[in-house]
């Protein structure tokens, strides 16, 4: 049980870490495309590492399982609606930023 | 529940974004932030608190965050 | 420990909820101001979690974040139909104040 709590520490602190990239990536990047890059695919890896987490710690299935829905969840949703703000912002003529 | 309180000024941070965002998708974008990491600091204090209610809450948040995306994009960002 | 700790988290978080609340009343881009309110509802609802009221809390986070916001996202996009740019609350609005100060500007609009 020690070894199981430990891990999910490990892999808590993990995701932290991937989320506050992910809030520097929103913050520090140039244009849509990449602050969008930054955002969802770190912040879904960071989501993902703390519900792991969250669910080693549990002792009850029933909470892991809900625990990683939620994920699936925020998986299909941000990633749905990155596309559609990527595809959109192409649509709108926004020109991707460039090393000058 | 000490993570929790080292997302919770990850929110804060991302609302310069907002004021700050030079298109509209850069203001909708951190609200998608909103909510992933509000998810987060709930499954947080749901361990740290001791109230596995809290699970549910994330729940509706994963499933309701992506319907203003959606909105805007169908019918704001025309 | 733990109390030291959650009493930090409820500080930075009302902190965070009044200048949301500040930032949201003054912005004048309408777009901005529904952002933020948007934003404003997922705080509030981490916000009644912490004050131990979970059912108020998920009523909260469907309604701030799941009605609210798509209604206000629709709803902008009937009202600057007629206008592109910068959206203004008092746009088309005549109040009593320009008429007197100013009453040539408002006979044109």
């Amino acid at each position: 049980m020690a070894i199981l709590h430990h891990s999910g520490t490990i892999l808590i602190i993990t995701g932290l870490l991937f989320f506050l990239s992910g809030t520097v990536g929103l913050i520090r990047f140039p244009d849509v495309y990449s602050r969008l890059h930054a955002l969802t695919k770190a912040d879904n890896v960071g989501l993902g590492c703390v519900a792991c987490g969250l669910a080693l710690q549990s002792n009850n299935w029933a909470v892991a399982a809900k625990l990683l829905l939620i994920w699936l969840l925020v998986l299909i949703a941000s990633s749905a609606s990155c596309h559609l703000i990527a595809s959109s912002a192409m649509q709108k003529n926004i020109k991707p930023w460039m090393r000058p | 529940m000490l993570f929790a309180l080292i997302l919770l000024p990850n929110i804060t941070v991302g609302i310069f974004r907002i004021l700050k965002g030079s298109t509209a998708a850069d203001r909708m974008m951190t609200a998608q932030l909103f909510g992933t990491c509000g998810v987060a600091i709930l499954l947080l204090l749901s361990a740290g608190m001791g109230n596995p209610v809290l699970i549910d809450i994330a729940l509706v948040f994963a499933l309701l965050a992506a319907l203003a995306t959606l909105t805007f994009i169908r019918r704001t960002w025309e | 420990m733990t109390y030291s700790i959650l009493t930090l988290f409820d500080i930075i978080l009302v902190l965070t909820l009044l200048w949301l609340g500040w930032r949201l009343l003054s912005s004048e881009d309408i777009f901005t101001a529904v952002i933020l309110f948007i934003s404003f509802g997922l705080m509030m609802a981490l916000a009644w979690v912490r004050l131990r009221a979970p059912d108020v809390a998920l009523a909260e986070a469907a309604l701030g974040a799941g009605l609210t916001g798509p209604l206000f996202l629709a709803a902008l996009r009937r009202m600057n139909r007629t206008r592109k740019g910068e959206r203004r609350l008092d746009d088309h609005e005549n109040r009593e104040e320009d008429q007197r100060t100013n009453p040539e500007q408002t006979q044109t609009l």
